[in-house]
Order: C-alpha cells, then structure tokens, then sequence
C-alpha cells in the first residue's frame, strides 16, 4: 500500500517545487516586461546588504566583513572612452604614418650625413 | 525617439536580458534536478527560453515609439 503511493507522493512533491519555483518567478516579475524586470533588479539589489548581515549575524561572523570600498568605476563610460580612443587613433592613423615614415627618412638621413 | 530616451531602453533591455536568463537557467536548473535526471538540455532549454523573451521585450519596447495606438487610429 505505501510502495504504491510512495511515487504518487513523489511525483506529487517535485511538481509543487517546481510550481512554486514557477510562481514566485511569474509572481516577482522576471517573466514581465523590461520595466517590471528592472524594477525586479531593483529591489534584489536593495535587498541584498540587509540579507549578508543577516547571514553574518547567523553565523556569528558579525565584525569580520570590512565595508567594500566604493569604486568609482562606470563600465559605461569605460566603454565609451575606449571606442573614442579607438576611432580617433583610427582616424589619425594614417598622418601619423606618414609623420612617423618622414621622421624615419630624416633620422637615415643624419645618420648617413 | 531622443538620444537619451534610446539609451535609456537599451540600459533596460540589457538589465532585462541579464534577469531573464539568470531566470531561465534558475528555472532550468530547478526541472532538469527535479525531473530531467540531471540532464543539461533543460539548463539551455531554459537560458534560450530567458534570452528570447528579453529578446522579444527589447524589440517591442524599442519599436513602440513608432507604432501607431488604437487611440490615435480612431481620431
């Protein structure tokens, strides 16, 4: 009798796991539109020094977390100024060629004077 | 469509592409463990799933500007 509901029972335990994992994705927003998603972003990112505290105090770990220095790093404008780097040494390419060849010929020059 | 109003959808559609697929391959991972015996096909099954419904929402939001509402079509 139990061998036989034992798999039902199973069956029956991963298909809610599997639905409230479901859910709680629908229910928060990732499965939504950008904003809603950005929105979703949001909040996990606000919610997550209070939830490392949380842990710390858990594990009795509470003053050997030192506070993260703020970088004042934007991959956006990292990204941005390298492609202007870029194309500016792109575009310069070519006279600095021939001021580099001209320099070169002149330096030849004084050494065979 | 300005200048910042496209940089702004774009920042939105990459944040929304990064949260869908850390969603599908959540999700992915959760039914390959409970009823795919491990198996990685529903992992990707899922992060393809993540990325083409951000897909889809990058190019409804990025293209809305120039559709024409059913308000404005009844005037």
């Amino acid at each position: 009798m139990a061998a036989k509901i034992l798999p039902v029972v199973k069956l029956a335990t991963k298909v809610t796991i599997a639905g409230g994992a479901l859910y709680v994705a629908y229910g928060s927003g990732l499965l939504g539109s950008s904003e809603q998603g950005s929105v979703a972003l949001g909040k996990a990112k606000a919610a997550i020094p209070p939830a490392v505290q949380e842990w710390m105090k858990y594990f009795g770990l509470e003053a050997q977390l030192p506070t993260i220095p703020t970088v004042e790093f934007s991959p956006v404008q990292a990204w941005n100024s390298g492609v202007r780097k870029t194309i500016s040494t792109l575009s310069e390419a070519p006279t600095n060629a021939v001021g580099y060849t001209n320099q070169g010929f002149q330096y030849m020059k004084d050494l065979t004077k | 469509m300005s200048e910042k109003e496209l940089a702004k959808k774009w920042d939105r559609c990459l944040a929304d592409g990064a949260i869908k697929l850390g969603t599908g391959l959540g999700l992915g991972i959760v039914f390959s463990v409970l009823f795919f015996k491990r198996h990685t096909w529903p992992i990707s099954f899922g992060s393809g799933t993540g990325l083409g419904m951000a897909y889809a929402n990058c190019q409804n939001d990025l293209r809305s500007f120039y559709m024409l509402h059913s308000s404005e079509k009844e005037q």
